[in-house]
C-alpha cells in the first residue's frame, strides 16, 4: 500500500497553514513526519484523518482517492484525551467495538494489549486516577488495538520514560514488522532516526526535505572530517579557520571541497598523533537543524 | 447503524450509572409516595383528634350598633363562615382592632347599615374571599327585610330566598376542568425534562470535547451516529425517569386508593384516555428530541464548560416562551386563541401547543396530522443539522464562536 498527500493546502481564516504538502508512506516502513513546533504537522495529520478537509489537495491510498469507511486507521491524536471519569476497559472496548469490531473480540484484544502494556491493573479503575504517561499508554491501545492497517501516531513519544519508551518502540516495530503504513510525526529526533526508513521534514507550512533517510545521509555534501586527538594543539594552529572543536571535544575539519577528503586524511594520519578519523556523517538531528532551522 | 447501537448503548450505560441521575429519580419517588400517603398520615393523626373537641377555628368578629341588624346578622354570619367561630362583640370599634392586631380574632366585620360595612383584617391575604360572602350575606338580608317590609310573610320572603336552581352542564367538545390537571402536569414535566436533559446533553458534548475525547470520536464514528446516539440515549434515560416517577406514583395511588376518597383532582390524572396518552407519549418524545439536538449542537460549539449556560441562554428562552404561551392560554381559558394555533404547528411550540389544543379542545384530525409532520420532519431535519453542526464545531477552539460562522462552516462541510 502506498499512502500520499499530494499538494495539500490549508488555511486556517486568512492564514495560510499548509502550502502545497507532498510525501508517501509505504506500507511495511515506518514514516517520520518532522518539523518545528507550528510547522504543519498536527494539521497536515488532521488531513489525512479527514479530520476537517483540505482547501486543496487530494489524500490517495494507491493512487486513488481513500475511502475512511473501508480502510482501518489506527490514530493517536497530538492532544490526548479519552472520557476522564470512565472505567478504562469500559472505553477501550467502546472505542475498538466503534472501529467494527465484536463486543467479545474488542474485550479480547484489548485485554491482550493492557496485558502487553503492564496495564492490566489498571483495568478497572477510573481514567483520571492514572499518571500521564499511563494515560498515553491506554490512548495506544485506541490507535492499534482494532488491528488497522495504517496507523498515524502524533508526537507518540511525549511524556514517556525511557522503559514506556522502549516498550512502543518494540510494539511500534512489531507493527512495522506486519507490513502496516505506521507514520510519525515528532520533534525528538532519536526516535525518528531509530525507525524511521523515510522522512519529511516540514517548515512553514512546504516540505523542506523528503526521502528515505539513509540516502539523505548519503547525499549529505561529504565534506568534512571528524577526527579524534590527544594533541589537538599542532592541527587548530595548521588548519586555522577550518578547524572547530564539536561539543564532544573532537575535531570537525572542514573541507575545500569533497575531492579533497582522501588527501586531507591522509595528511592527517602522517602527520599527527591521531586515533581515529573518519568522514562527517549528519546526524538527523543536524539535518533537521540545517532544513527547519533556517528562514526562522 | 452498528455505529449508532453501540454509541446508543454506552451513552445510556453512562447516563443511567450517572450518580445524579440516580439520586434525583430516587428523590422524586420517595416525594411522591409520601405524597400518595398524605392521607393515610393525615387520617392516622386524626382519627384521636375528633373525640376530643371540635377543631380550633379562628375568630371572625361582628360588631354592629344597630340592634334589628345584629339579631338577622348573627344568624346568616354563623351560617356562612362554616370555617368561623363567628362572635357577636359588644364594645367600641377600637376595641374591635385591638382583638384583631393582638391576635385574638382574625378578622372583623363592622356592619354599619344593612348595606354598608367595614372589614377588618390583620394581613390581607391574596384569596381572602370574606367580603364577597358578606356582600352577599347583606344582599340577602336587606332584600328579606325589604320584603317583609312590603308585606310578604318572613316564611314566604325565606322560602323565595333559599330558591335552589336545578342545573346540569353536557360538555359537546373537551370538559376543560376534567383535562387540566394532566394537560398542565404533562406541559410542566415536558418542561422540566427538556431544561434539565437538554442541559445534560450539552455538557455531555462540551465535555468530550474538552477532554479531548473529541478528535479520536470523530475520526471513529459518524456524526449522525454520534449525534443520534447520544441525543436518543437521554431520550431514553429521560423516559426511563419519567416512568419511574409516573409508574410508581400509579402504583402507590392504587395501593392508596380508598383513602383518597375518591379525589377528583387526581382522579382525573390517572384516568388519562389512552388516545390522549399516546398523543402525549408522541409529543414528548419529539419535544425531546428537536431540542436535545439543539442542545446537542450548542453543546459542541463551546470550548469551555464554563460557556455552556451562556451558549443555550436562545434555545432557553425560546422554550420558555413557549411554555408561558401555553401556560397562559390554558389558565385564561381561550385554549383556541390565534397564538396557540400558529404555535401548534411551529416544531419548537408544537409538542405543549398541539398537546394541550387536543387536550382541552377540539381539534381536527388532519390538523393534528399536520402538526405532527411538521415536527417529524422538522425534528429529523434539525437532528442532521445538529450532526454537521457537531462535526465543525468540535474541533473550533478558543474563542466562543458566532453562530453565523459555524453556519456558514456547517453548510461548506
Amino acid at each position: 500500500m502506498l499512502l500520499e498527500l499530494k499538494n495539500i493546502e490549508k488555511n486556517f481564516g486568512n492564514k495560510k497553514v499548509l502550502k502545497g504538502i507532498s510525501f508517501a508512506a509505504e506500507s511495511g516502513k515506518a514514516f517520520g513526519l518532522l518539523g518545528r513546533n507550528g510547522a504543519g504537522k498536527t494539521t497536515s495529520i488532521r488531513i489525512l484523518m479527514n479530520v476537517f478537509p483540505a482547501n486543496k489537495g487530494e489524500v490517495l491510498l494507491d493512487g486513488k482517492p481513500i475511502n475512511y469507511n473501508k480502510i482501518g486507521f489506527g490514530y493517536l491524536p497530538e492532544e490526548r484525551g479519552l472520557y476522564p471519569k470512565k472505567i478504562v476497559i469500559d472505553q477501550l472496548v467502546y472505542f475498538t467495538e466503534l472501529k467494527g469490531i465484536g463486543h467479545a473480540d474488542a474485550v479480547k484484544v484489548v485485554d491482550y494489549w493492557l496485558k502487553r502494556l503492564g496495564m492490566s491493573e489498571y483495568r478497572n479503575k477510573r481514567l483520571d486516577t492514572l499518571s500521564k504517561g499511563n494515560q498515553q499508554k491506554i490512548q495506544l491501545i485506541t490507535a492499534i488495538a482494532h488491528n488497522p492497517q495504517i496507523i498515524v501516531l502524533d508526537e507518540p513519544f511525549s511524556g514517556l520514560d525511557p522503559v514506556n519508551a522502549q516498550l512502543l518502540k518494540n510494539v511500534v516495530k512489531e507493527q512495522i514488522a506486519k507490513g502496516k503504513i505506521v507514520l510519525f510525526s515528532s520533534h525528538q529526533m532519536n526516535y525518528i532516526e531509530e525507525f524511521c526508513d523515510s522522512i519529511a521534514i516540514i517548515n512553514a507550512g512546504k516540505v523542506a526535505l523528503k526521502g528515505d533517510l539513509n540516502e539523505i545521509k548519503r547525499n549529505y555534501v561529504r565534506d568534512r572530517l571528524v577526527l579524534r586527538t590527544t594533541n589537538p594543539k599542532p592541527i587548530e594552529k595548521d588548519f586555522g579557520d577550518a578547524c572547530t572543536v564539536a561539543d564532544n571535544g573532537s575535531i570537525i575539519i572542514q573541507l575545500n571541497s569533497p575531492d579533497d577528503k582522501q588527501n586531507t586524511m591522509k595528511r592527517l594520519v602522517e602527520n599527527y598523533d591521531i586515533d581515529e578519523v573518519k568522514v562527517f556523517e549528519p546526524s538527523l538531528n543536524d539535518i533537521f537543524v540545517e532544513y527547519a532551522g533556517e528562514k526562522v | 447503524m452498528n455505529q449508532f447501537g453501540k454509541i446508543f448503548k454506552f451513552e445510556l450505560k453512562g447516563y443511567l450509572k450517572n450518580k445524579f441521575f440516580v439520586g434525583i429519580t430516587l428523590f422524586l419517588v420517595i416525594l411522591i409516595a409520601v405524597a400518595m400517603f398524605i392521607p393515610d398520615i393525615l387520617s392516622f393523626f386524626d382519627s384521636d383528634d375528633e373525640e376530643n373537641s371540635s377543631p380550633d377555628f379562628p375568630v371572625m368578629l361582628v360588631y354592629t350598633n344597630d340592634s334589628n341588624l345584629s339579631s338577622t346578622a348573627e344568624k346568616y354570619f354563623v351560617d356562612s363562615f362554616t370555617g368561623y367561630k363567628v362572635k357577636m362583640f359588644d364594645g367600641t370599634l377600637e376595641q374591635v382592632k385591638k382583638q384583631i392586631t393582638s391576635g385574638k380574632a382574625e378578622c372583623a366585620f363592622a356592619l354599619n347599615s344593612p348595606s354598608s360595612y367595614t372589614y377588618y383584617v390583620n394581613n390581607l391575604s391574596m384569596n381572602d374571599g370574606n367580603t364577597a360572602v358578606a356582600d352577599n350575606i347583606l344582599q340577602n338580608v336587606y332584600r328579606a327585610s325589604a320584603m317583609i317590609k312590603n308585606g310578604i310573610s318572613p316564611k314566604q320572603a325565606d322560602k323565595i330566598m333559599s330558591v335552589q336552581i336545578k342545573s346540569s352542564t353536557e360538555a359537546l367538545g373537551k370538559d376543560q376542568t376534567a383535562n387540566f390537571f394532566y394537560t398542565y402536569i404533562m406541559i410542566f414535566a415536558l418542561y422540566l425534562v427538556i431544561l434539565l436533559y437538554g442541559q445534560m446533553v450539552a455538557t455531555n458534548v462540551a465535555t468530550e470535547k474538552s477532554s479531548r475525547a473529541m478528535e479520536l470520536l470523530i475520526t471513529s464514528a459518524k456524526p449522525t451516529s454520534m449525534m443520534f446516539g447520544k441525543v436518543l440515549a437521554s431520550c431514553v434515560t429521560g423516559l426511563i425517569q419519567l416512568v419511574a416517577v409516573f409508574g410508581s406514583a400509579l402504583v402507590l395511588y392504587n395501593i392508596n386508593k380508598s383513602a383518597w376518597g375518591g379525589n377528583m383532582f387526581i382522579e382525573s390524572i390517572f384516568n388519562i384516555p389512552v388516545n390522549i396518552f399516546l398523543f402525549m407519549l408522541v409529543f414528548f418524545i419529539l419535544g425531546f428530541l428537536i431540542y436535545a439536538f439543539l442542545y446537542g449542537a450548542i453543546g459542541s460549539t463551546v470550548s469551555k464548560l464554563e460557556d455552556i449556560n451562556t451558549s443555550v441562554m436562545p434555545i432557553t428562552f425560546l422554550f420558555v416562551i413557549a411554555f408561558f404561551v401555553v401556560v397562559f392560554s390554558m389558565t385564561s381559558g381561550s385554549i383556541d386563541n390565534t397564538a396557540m394555533k400558529v404555535c401548534s404547528y411551529i416544531p419548537f411550540t408544537s409538542p405543549m401547543a398541539m398537546f394541550t389544543r387536543i387536550c382541552m379542545s377540539t381539534v381536527a384530525w388532519y390538523e393534528i396530522a399536520i402538526s405532527i409532520a411538521i415536527l417529524i420532519g422538522s425534528t429529523i431535519g434539525i437532528g442532521f443539522i445538529a450532526a454537521k453542526i457537531y462535526r465543525v464545531g468540535v474541533l473550533m477552539y478558543g474563542n466562543t464562536q458566532k453562530i453565523s460562522s459555524i453556519i456558514k462552516t456547517a453548510w461548506k462541510a
